[in-house]
């Protein structure tokens, strides 16, 4: 498949290769670092005070947000139980409720971390054998393309009703919703390995559990860890949804029951803790990334 | 099986190669002999590199055959070990983990510690013992190319295929790494067999006993030179007075017309 490029190139190539390359005329330095007024290029540091504003920026929409909620807690006559609490209520509420948000955070992620990881573990497995060979590419791929896309929440019910603990269905959920994403990915970058890691494992003579391991794997990883957020993200949807269907304690579990007896205080808190979580997972999941694809500068 | 032994050697016999209809090699036939340093010389899409890929057994012929040692070349074999002009090592190991990963492929029966310590060695005759523990994106392309040296050392492969190895070097590194490659060649027990592709007309006189030149599009052999300067024992002291000498340079100078007339030929045809 190299030899396009071969085959393509031009019959003038010969005669241009003894052509001297155009000299670049060499820029003298414009003036002394010093001479240059702060601020101006890239290399001279910026002046204190445009420096703090720019370590400020990411707060900005945060803090835009959180005025607005005070004033919108404060002005508008929302009545004696506010469906938007205001933030010190909220505040309060998630003070005394984080033993029973601890509490839910195990129960939750007692089915996120087996579901998670069976997903990561067959959906990288499966995703290599089949990414590697062709002809399971074939066989594989028209199946994904129509069991993929098929919206997980719409096997919760049904995973309730089959299996004997509401645990071990809610586990099943999450893996499922993961798994695809993972599969596709890892799959999808298996199947396109660059082909001269292939040629060089070749003539190394690397196969089997050799070849998948130390060198598709290594080589697919960016696609392995895009499907892995992918599948995180999908697996916090799915635990939340299942909870709500049956569990005993969760934090999808613990925003539903207190919806159910309109205490919006609790309801808004457990809302932020369990973006909070889901923001710690995804961030452990990028440091996780960028530590194994060190070599991809 | 026949009672004579094959000469020991590459044979090509008829070799033809198409992509996709069009011809990229035609009715390549070259017999060389173990040991020899053979350059193949072309221009860009003369199919120097396609030729290279199918003695290493990552491609296979539409016609013809090719024999090592009088075995019919199928596929890839530690036997042929090839250096690519680049991704020589993977950028996820470290540079002593891939040179590793070769000493285990010529001595698989060996521990982890020995496979290290061995590439150890070959990096320190490469003269990369400085970057033993360092990750291939840390190196420079000379650096890079002198490990992709010592992991076809590790190999230990009786033929090796070098395909442009020293193309992306500038030139100081490149004629170091030339005269690398002639030392370690110089210094192995047995001498292996060496076919290098290159487009750099100095560089396949300087190194090779033997230069076959390739005419492009589609890819034939237009003349097959014997070299006398690579047996000029202290060249390596004197470069530039071989490339001051007057049978280097008439050398040098039909070696280019040979090339410039298929080039004008073709624009011709065109």
């Amino acid at each position: 498949m190299t030899t396009i490029a071969e085959t393509l190139a031009l019959p003038s190539a010969a005669l241009a290769a003894s052509v001297p390359p155009e000299s670049v005329p060499r820029r003298a330095p414009e003036s002394s670092p010093a001479a240059v007024p702060s601020g101006q290029t890239a290399k001279s540091p910026l002046p204190a005070s445009s420096r703090i504003l720019r370590k400020l920026e990411p707060f900005v929409l945060w803090l835009i947000l959180l005025a607005l909620w005070f004033a919108v807690a404060h002005w508008l006559p929302l009545g004696e139980n506010p469906l938007i609490p205001s933030p010190q209520a909220t505040a309060l509420a998630l003070w005394q409720s984080l033993p029973e948000l601890w509490k839910g955070t195990l129960a939750s992620l007692g089915i996120l971390v087996p579901g998670f990881a069976l997903a990561v573990t067959l959906g990288v497995a499966s995703g290599l054998v089949v990414g590697i060979s062709p002809r399971l590419q074939r066989i594989f791929f028209p199946f994904a393309r129509v069991a993929g896309p098929v919206p997980p929440t719409v096997y919760v019910p049904y995973a309730i009703a089959i299996l004997p603990t509401f645990q071990l269905s809610a586990i099943f959920v999450v893996w499922i919703g993961a798994f695809w994403p993972i599969f596709q990915n890892t799959a999808a970058g298996a199947a396109a390995l660059d082909a001269r890691y292939r040629d060089n494992a070749s003539i190394l003579r690397m196969r089997g559990l050799e070849y998948a391991f130390r060198v598709v794997l290594p080589a697919s990883l960016s696609h392995v860890f895009s499907g892995m957020g992918v599948g995180l993200a999908f697996a916090f949807i799915l635990l939340t949804v299942a909870e709500t269907f049956g569990a005993s304690a969760g934090l999808g579990r613990f925003v539903q029951y207190y919806a159910d007896f309109a205490d919006y205080p609790r309801m808004v808190a457990g809302i932020l803790y369990t973006g909070f979580v889901t923001w710690f997972a995804m961030t452990l999941l990028d440091k996780l990334k960028h530590r194994m694809l060190f070599w991809q500068r | 099986m026949t009672a004579h032994r094959p000469a020991p050697g590459l044979v090509l016999e008829g070799v033809e190669f198409a992509y996709e209809r069009t011809p990229v090699l035609e009715n390549i036939s070259l017999s060389i002999p173990a040991g020899q340093f053979v350059t193949l010389l072309g221009s860009s899409g003369c199919g120097k590199s396609t030729l290279l890929r199918l003695i290493a057994g990552l491609q296979t012929p539409d016609r013809g055959r090719l024999l090592w040692n009088g075995a019919a070349i199928t596929g890839t074999s530690l036997e042929r070990g090839l250096v690519f002009q680049d991704y020589a090592l993977f950028p996820w190991l470290s540079v002593v983990d891939n040179i590793a990963i070769a000493v285990g492929k010529a001595h698989p029966k060996t521990r982890k510690a020995e496979r290290r310590e061995a590439a150890r060695h070959y990096l320190r005759q490469v003269g990369l013992e400085s970057a033993i523990g360092k990750y291939p994106f840390e190196l420079s392309g000379g650096m890079r190319q002198r490990g992709a040296i010592a992991r076809a050392l590790a190999l230990e492969s009786p033929l090796l295929l070098m395909d442009e190895p020293f193309g992306a070097l500038d030139p100081v590194n490149r004629a170091r790494l030339q005269d690398l490659l002639l030392e370690l060649r110089e210094a192995a027990p047995v001498r292996p067999t060496i076919v290098f592709v290159t487009h750099d007309i100095d560089e396949a006189l300087y190194l090779s006993e033997r230069c076959v030149i390739l005419g492009a599009a589609p890819g034939r052999v237009l003349a097959d030179l014997g070299v006398s300067f690579a047996r000029h024992a202290n060249r390596r002291a004197d470069r530039q007075s071989l490339y001051n000498d007057a049978a280097f340079q008439s050398l040098r100078e039909s070696v280019a017309e040979t090339l410039a007339a298929d080039t004008l030929k073709r624009l011709i045809a065109a």
